[in-house]
């Protein structure tokens, strides 16, 4: 497999230095930007295979990275990356279209899996994302679309295994499904997530709002 | 994220002279741009006012000598005063023109020049303003009522008008200054409580990291305890306040991870109260943690708290070395009480799958309300 072509952009140097260290020749490091404005005209100008994108930026979230860039540079993926525990935050980034979320927390090899697998299209659900996402299609409430608001049992179930710490290896083995079954319903559930109107969706963003 | 405090809007048009840009002397040319009306607009206005009986000439050297121009050295006090007596000159001349009888006009103009003196910040200047408008107040309530001889009624609004106008302005300025200092303490204290936080917490800890230094164990938990802390502090959950299942299972996690060095992934959903049989719950997940942390060796424990309507669920695990769970010596009670029968005393269920994949313990209580 070739190596991916990476952008890193987060507002910390230090941290950036430590990824970079960490990812060593697993993916290729092509740019590095500590700002939305910085960021915009280097995806642009690189239009890397991933882009690692921090939650938080000085001058907007990871959301105006991906706003601004995704509409003109479709084969560009982008995987949000944070240490921050706010879900509607978090939430923000996957609905402008992040393919997934990781905790700055991950380990080096684990990194690298999510930045091929973020490459090759998948989605990234880590642990914590996969309680925010239970968490915002809690049931009981009343579905305005039922295709888009509401998880099957099974991408409830995929996404409960998830959150228990389990790999999609160890989900497909203990569900008698091939790893592509579970990486297509962990897609579905991302597809909801960006495209539902769900009022819940906005409700419970709302409820956690910071004052 | 903090909101902007709410401000109000106090400042009212200061009126200033654009010397050089009119005819004259840039009065029309400066106080059209202050009101941001057309020049010609306030031109008309004084050409209009000159007829009635050349009040508009006066008015205009008053302002000449009272308004400050937009650029070079502000009038000297003593300009200012000629100017404003000259504006109320101009007022009574004008009053005077328009028909209006002089038992107004005079207060008027006294109560004008004592307004306009007033605002001054000088005690002295704002004592000669109030002495002006009382005088002017009593002279138009005695001419009134001797001349034709109204009733109170006419005398006590006469004052009232005259005290919002001298008082309005006061009160006014009061207002925006109070306005400015509860904005400045707000951000004075924001800052005292930030500054005492990152004391006692963020400093400390990077003492005990440098002190620690050849610790990485340790040095990493110190960091995550810190990240834990400052977190909860930064976007607080308003799941986590109070005594809930969310709030315990929380700390639990952290005094795992504190006591054992390893540290705890917890993912929560939903939350539920806490009572007896749930804190039974929380503290056998907590052994839970406590025994993946301990004999695992795995790097690090996953938990996950999932709330549904029906039912709590709590998984505990680790990708260790794993053991058979039904081959534990006789003196392991940490299974067997700690985790087993603890939820069986609460009526809840624990499973314990091991093999050398790791160990998951899946922990489940009905919710009875």
């Amino acid at each position: 497999m070739s190596r991916r072509r990476v952008v890193l952009v987060d507002d910390h140097h230090i941290f950036r230095s430590g990824v970079r260290a960490e990812l060593g020749e697993a993916v290729e490091i092509v740019g590095e930007a500590g700002s939305v404005a910085e960021a915009v005209p280097l995806i642009r100008e690189l239009d890397p295979d991933v882009v690692l994108l921090d939650v938080h930026l000085p001058d907007g979230g990871g959301h105006a990275v991906i706003a601004q860039v995704a509409p003109e540079r479709p084969g560009v993926r982008f995987l949000a990356l944070s240490v921050s525990d706010a879900a509607e935050d978090v939430i923000d980034v996957i609905r402008a279209g992040a393919r997934g979320y990781v905790t700055k927390t991950i380990s080096g090899s684990e990194l690298v899996d999510a930045i091929n697998r973020t490459a090759d299209g998948d989605a990234v659900f880590s642990p914590r994302l996969a309680g925010f996402v239970l968490d915002a299609f809690r049931s009981g409430e009343a579905a305005v679309d039922p295709e888009l608001d509401t998880l099957t049992a099974r991408e409830r179930e995929v996404l409960q295994l998830i959150a228990r710490g389990y790999r999609y290896k160890e989900i497909a083995a203990r569900l008698h499904l091939s790893v592509k079954t579970v990486e297509s319903h962990v897609s579905a559930v991302l597809r909801k997530l960006q495209l539902s109107s769900r009022h819940e969706l906005t409700r419970w963003a709302a409820e956690r709002r910071l004052i | 994220m903090s909101t902007t405090p709410y401000r109000l809007p106090l400042t009212l048009p200061r009126l200033r002279r654009a010397p050089g840009e009119g005819a004259v002397a840039g009065v029309c040319a400066g106080i059209g741009r202050s009101l941001r009306v057309d020049a010609t607009l306030v031109r008309l206005t004084f050409a209009l006012l000159a007829f009635a009986g050349g009040a508009g000439v006066v008015a205009y050297g008053g302002a000449w000598l009272a308004l400050e121009p937009e650029s070079g050295p502000a009038p000297s006090s003593k300009r200012r005063l000629v100017g404003y007596v000259g504006l109320a000159l101009a007022g009574a001349i004008a009053l005077r023109g328009f028909g209006f009888s002089d038992s107004l006009i005079w207060p008027a103009a006294l109560c004008g020049a004592g307004i306009l003196l007033a605002r001054g910040r000088q005690g002295a200047s704002v004592v000669a303003g109030l002495a002006l408008v009382a005088v002017g107040v009593i002279l138009f309530v005695d001419q009134n009522a001797t001349s034709d001889g109204r009733d109170a009624a006419f005398q006590s609004s006469a004052v009232a008008i005259t005290l919002l106008l001298v008082l309005g302005p006061w009160a006014w300025r009061l207002a925006a200054e109070r306005n400015s200092e509860r904005v400045a303490r707000i951000r004075s204290e924001e800052r005292a409580e930030m500054a005492a936080r990152i004391h006692d917490s963020v400093l400390q800890t990077l003492a005990l990291v440098q002190r620690e230094a050849n610790d990485p164990r340790r040095v990493a938990a110190l960091a995550r305890r810190q990240e834990r802390e400052l977190r909860g502090w930064l976007y607080p959950d308003a799941r986590t306040e109070g005594a809930s299942l969310a709030s315990a299972i929380e700390s639990a996690a952290v005094e795992v991870e504190e006591l054992h060095g390893v540290p705890v992934e917890l993912v929560r959903t939903g939350d539920a109260p806490l009572d007896d049989r749930v804190e039974a719950l929380v503290l056998a997940a907590r052994e839970a943690m406590a025994n993946a942390a301990e004999h695992s060796g795995a790097d690090e424990v996953s938990a996950f708290t999932d709330v549904g309507d029906d039912e709590i669920a709590i998984y505990v695990r680790d990708r260790g070395t794993g053991f058979d769970p039904d081959e534990l010596s006789p003196g392991s009670h940490g299974i067997a009480d700690s985790i087993r029968g603890r939820m069986e005393r609460v009526g809840g269920t624990a499973a314990i799958v091991s093999s050398a994949d790791g160990t998951e313990v899946e922990l489940r209580l009905e919710r009875r309300s």
